[in-house]
């Protein structure tokens, strides 16, 4: 939960300051949580709201830009708007991974349990190397099998 | 009152006479007495059933009145929209194509840099400098925004913001209204809030219409008596006494006939409305109801709807001289028409502006300034025609699942979808150009029909449809009707059921080609034959599948078992029964385009299937979001297999019976033809990374066309695709598969560069064990192995 809190509090720093920060603060909410999947916290149960981006620098601005208003629908419990983001970004670029297993997680959190794994194994198969992505679809999947809605 | 007693007392008078004739004298008086009594009597009975009758009608009006005041007071059409251009670097994209949406968006094209939202201007064909209209998307409302951009090459380039150097990553634009679902009455508008209503064209409206509409009561005793006199001076009618509210009245509720009756009803209800309703909300219903023009079978209702149609603006953003233009049109939208009789129209709005000048609402110099200027018109906007008629039949049919016909036709929906204009009017030219070409230089069949989907691969929207070598002729939807044997389209699906098994299948099995007969129900025989009528003794998986050989899919398909078949093409997304008789495996079966797309869609997205739709969100009229159509992609099929058969079809399109394509597309694309009996119908489905294409060609009366697969459907999708912005199809394997060098013939391991040597992919595992000898080749191949 402490972590959880990190988390939130650094998201409202994002807010504050630009984005060069804010990707910063991606990248360290994304190491976050892996550790904390590393430590079985459950991974998905916090509400973190930020996925692993382990190599966005390729990813034209305006995906990028699209998935930072995605996640700020998302921390705000806008889900169906977060959704209708990521939809978008996918029209520009659909074989993005990162943010197929953005949707996976928005439905998590929706209660959405076939959507999630659907879109985490669709996630993957558009990874070429991020295994750290590939972890984080697999434990969504599992979450989902197993029914746990965060 | 006076004059209908007078009328009863004659009548008493006539009565007593002739009782007087057969009646004693001494008894007259008292019996007249009685009788008068009685008809007093009688006459105040008439009076209250008059009364009741009255009070009955007014109440009956009133509830009328209420009702739709208070309720939905117009029906509204729903509207379908086109998907929103997104703006980004490096996004392909011409100047025309910008150009087009942009007119269809209704952008003025000016010489100067735009100054206000919906203008642009091109500068040295390559710069384009405009401001977008604010929108009100599912994610909330999008403020207006003036960006410049250039186009090179048709890519677009990087984006700033208009006035600064500030860079841009994103822009969408407002998307284009494309067709209306109306009621029976064909009325379009677009209600505004009084308080959005600028107050310069509320005092002219008054000005002009009613001066004393703030002191009356519904009627204007002195209006009337003043327009009773103007009439009888002119000897015609040349000036109505009605107030705002008799004018709302008639319109809402009365036919427009001139009779005392609806006179009379016209009076009432008014004052039964400012009884009701205060000054407010009566002049905002007459603002949004009042009729301002026609286009086409579609009357104009309202300010708002009208300066747009008439200036391409919303009202607040009008000049003066505009908006009395619009009050002057109150008078005689037809008359007045100003893009038919500009001079007529011109000299109303003069009028306009002197009574604007004298209720001071401009100057005397403002005066003459507009007096001066030119109507300032546009072209009459797109939205006066229904585009896209397949395209939107579609839309219908998917809405009536969650909507009812009446919601639809007057609830003012606002309907989102993936159709892109760009590529729609790509494609209905494709259809323009080819089918008489085909007709000309192929000796086709006359009287060709053809459907064509396309959809974006990977997440299945529909984002071009035409069902009609017309494509603006609202018949026969083909590509959901034109339900039509498939042919060899269905031979991935029988080759992909055996990849699922790859222990006892791999694209390196050799498949028996060889005179086959089989005893059908009827005690009947059927001997399929090869297209070629030659049968090669033995085949690999991938030659058949490459050179479209029937006998061995036959075999292949009775070995799998038919319900399985069944089974597989129900996972790659076909909703219709498939019957499980033996030429079914050659496709004896009928499918509409629309489904093909679908079962092509899951190969395309490597085994995910995605059902293609075309909404993506529905909103209410006030711009609130009431349903999303979200993306579904559920994994059906086994990757692996999927991939293997994708080899197959990028084979196909380099090798095998859509070969010409390598040859006129610089990427990688699978696909596969398709030709029934008697040439009937030429089909070919294919996909490219970002998107899947399907054409049917036939005929209505199911006659031969001529045309193979290859030599029609594949001449309308090569020229589509050549047109659209797409890219090789991704041949990256998933994970579970290798590559092996097989020798073509026997099957077995062969060797780099061997002779006859080919390289496949197996599922990890199941390449084949035995090898073979490596036959030499070439002395090009011996110094590849050499060098290997």
């Amino acid at each position: 939960m402490q972590i959880w809190r990190y988390i939130k509090s650094t998201q409202a720093l994002v807010q504050l300051t630009g984005q060069s920060i804010k990707l910063s603060v991606l990248a360290l909410a994304m190491s976050l949580l892996l550790s904390c999947a590393q430590l079985n916290l459950g991974l998905p149960g916090s509400h973190d709201g930020v996925l692993p981006v382990a190599d966005n620098h390729h990813m034209p601005q305006a995906i990028k830009d699209l998935l930072g208003q995605a996640d700020q629908q998302f921390l705000q419990g806008e889900y169906n708007a977060s959704l209708a983001t990521l939809e978008r970004a996918l029209r520009i670029k659909p074989r993005y991974p990162e943010v197929w297993s953005r949707m996976a997680q928005v439905y998590l959190y929706q209660g959405k349990f076939p959507q999630t794994r659907q879109h985490a194994e669709r996630s993957n198969s558009f990874i070429k190397n991020n295994a750290d992505l590939k972890y984080f679809n697999d434990k969504l999947i599992q979450t989902a099998r197993e029914g746990i809605q965060p | 009152m006076p004059a209908k007693k007078a009328k009863a007392s004659t009548k008493t008078s006539r009565k007593s006479k002739k009782h007087s004739k057969s009646a004693p004298s001494s008894n007259t008086k008292s019996s007249s007495k009685i009788k008068h009594v009685l008809f007093n009597q009688y006459a105040y009975m008439v009076y209250s059933a008059f009364a009741i009758l009255f009070i009955s009608y007014v109440v009956y009006l009133d509830v009328q009145i209420r009702e739709k005041m208070s309720g939905r007071i117009w029906s509204l059409p729903s509207h379908v929209y086109a998907r929103p251009l997104e703006l980004y670097q490096d996004k392909v994209l011409s100047i025309e194509d910008l150009s087009k949406e942009l007119t269809h968006l209704n952008y003025h094209k000016t010489n100067t840099r735009p100054s206000q939202a919906g203008e642009y201007r091109i500068l040295n064909g390559s710069h384009i400098e405009l401001i977008a209209r604010d929108f009100t998307f599912w994610d909330g409302k999008q403020k207006s925004q003036g960006v410049r951009l250039s186009i090179y090459n048709n890519k677009v380039g990087k984006i700033h913001e208009l006035y600064s150097d500030k860079s841009i990553s994103l822009l969408r634009l407002e998307p284009a209204k494309i067709a209306g679902i109306y009621p029976a009455k064909k009325e379009e508008r677009q209600i505004i809030k009084l308080s959005e209503v600028p107050d310069d064209l509320v005092v002219a409206l008054l000005a002009v219409e009613d001066r004393r509409f703030y002191q009356h009561w519904g009627l204007d005793p002195r209006a009337i008596a003043r327009a009773f006199l103007a009439n009888i001076m002119a000897g015609q009618t040349v000036q109505g006494g009605s107030t705002l509210t008799q004018q709302l009245v008639k319109n809402l509720f009365l036919s427009p006939d001139r009779t005392l009756v609806r006179k009379i009803n016209e009076a009432i209800m008014s004052l039964l409305i400012e009884f009701h309703y205060d000054k407010a909300v009566i002049l905002e219903a007459y603002i949004n109801e009042v009729y301002l023009g026609q286009s086409g079978s579609k009357q104009i209702h309202g300010f708002e709807l009208a300066s747009q149609f008439y200036f391409a603006k919303h009202l607040k953003q009008l000049r003066r001289d505009q908006m009395a233009l619009l009050v002057g049109l109150v008078k005689g939208p037809s008359w007045y028409e100003p893009r038919k009789h500009t001079d007529r129209a011109k000299e109303r709005r003069n009028q306009v502006l002197q009574l604007m000048f004298e209720q001071e609402i401009i100057s005397e110099v403002q005066l003459n300034k507009y007096s001066q200027l030119s109507l300032g018109l546009t072209n009459k906007p797109s939205f006066s025609k229904n585009r896209f008629p397949a395209l939107v039949d579609l839309v219908k049919r998917q809405l009536q699942q969650d909507y009812n016909e009446d919601d639809l036709k007057s609830a003012g929906l606002r309907i989102f979808t993936s159709i892109d204009p760009i590529v729609q009017s790509k494609v209905e030219a494709s259809v323009r150009r080819i089918l008489p070409r085909l007709e000309r230089d192929k000796n086709a069949s006359s009287e060709l029909q053809a459907s064509v989907i396309v959809a974006s691969s990977q997440q299945g929207e529909i984002k071009a449809m035409v069902s009609d070598r017309n494509p603006d002729f609202p018949g026969f939807n083909r590509s959901l009707d034109a339900v039509r044997q498939v042919g060899s389209l269905i031979k991935p699906a029988i080759y992909l059921s055996a990849l699922q098994q790859p222990r006892k299948y791999t694209l390196a099995t050799l498949l028996d080609d060889t005179p086959l007969h089989i005893k059908t129900a009827k005690d009947q025989t059927w001997s399929p034959q090869n297209y070629d009528k030659e049968f090669k003794g033995q085949v690999s998986l991938l030659q058949a599948l490459n050179t479209s050989r029937n006998v061995p899919t036959v075999r292949l398909g009775l070995e799998l078992g038919l319900a399985d078949i069944a089974d597989t093409l129900h996972n790659l997304g076909v909703v219709r029964d498939i019957p499980t008789y033996p030429s079914m495996t050659l496709g004896a079966f009928s499918l509409s385009p629309l489904d093909v797309a679908n079962m092509y869609q899951t190969f395309a997205a490597s085994g995910f299937h995605v059902p293609l739709k075309v909404i993506r969100e529905v909103h209410n009229k006030d711009g609130k979001p009431l349903k999303r159509y979200p993306l579904e992609s559920e994994k059906t099929l086994n990757e692996q297999s999927v991939y293997l058969v994708n080899h197959v079809l990028h084979e196909v399109t380099q090798t095998g019976t859509a070969k010409s394509l390598k040859r006129n597309i610089p990427h990688d694309l699978a696909g596969k033809t398709g030709t029934t009996d008697d040439l009937r119908d030429s089909w070919f489905a294919g996909f490219s990374d970002e998107s899947l294409a399907v054409v049917w060609i036939g005929r209505d009366d199911n006659t031969n066309t001529g045309l193979t697969g290859s030599s029609g459907a594949l001449s309308v999708w090569t020229n589509v695709m050549q047109q659209l912005d797409i890219s090789s199809f991704s041949r990256q394997p998933p994970p579970g598969i290798e590559n092996h060098w097989v020798d073509a013939q026997s099957g077995g391991l062969s060797e780099k560069y061997c002779q006859g040597a080919v390289e496949l992919p197996f599922i990890s595992g199941s390449a084949p064990i035995e090898k073979v000898e490596c036959k030499s080749g070439g002395i090009l191949n011996q110094l590849r192995r050499l060098f290997n």
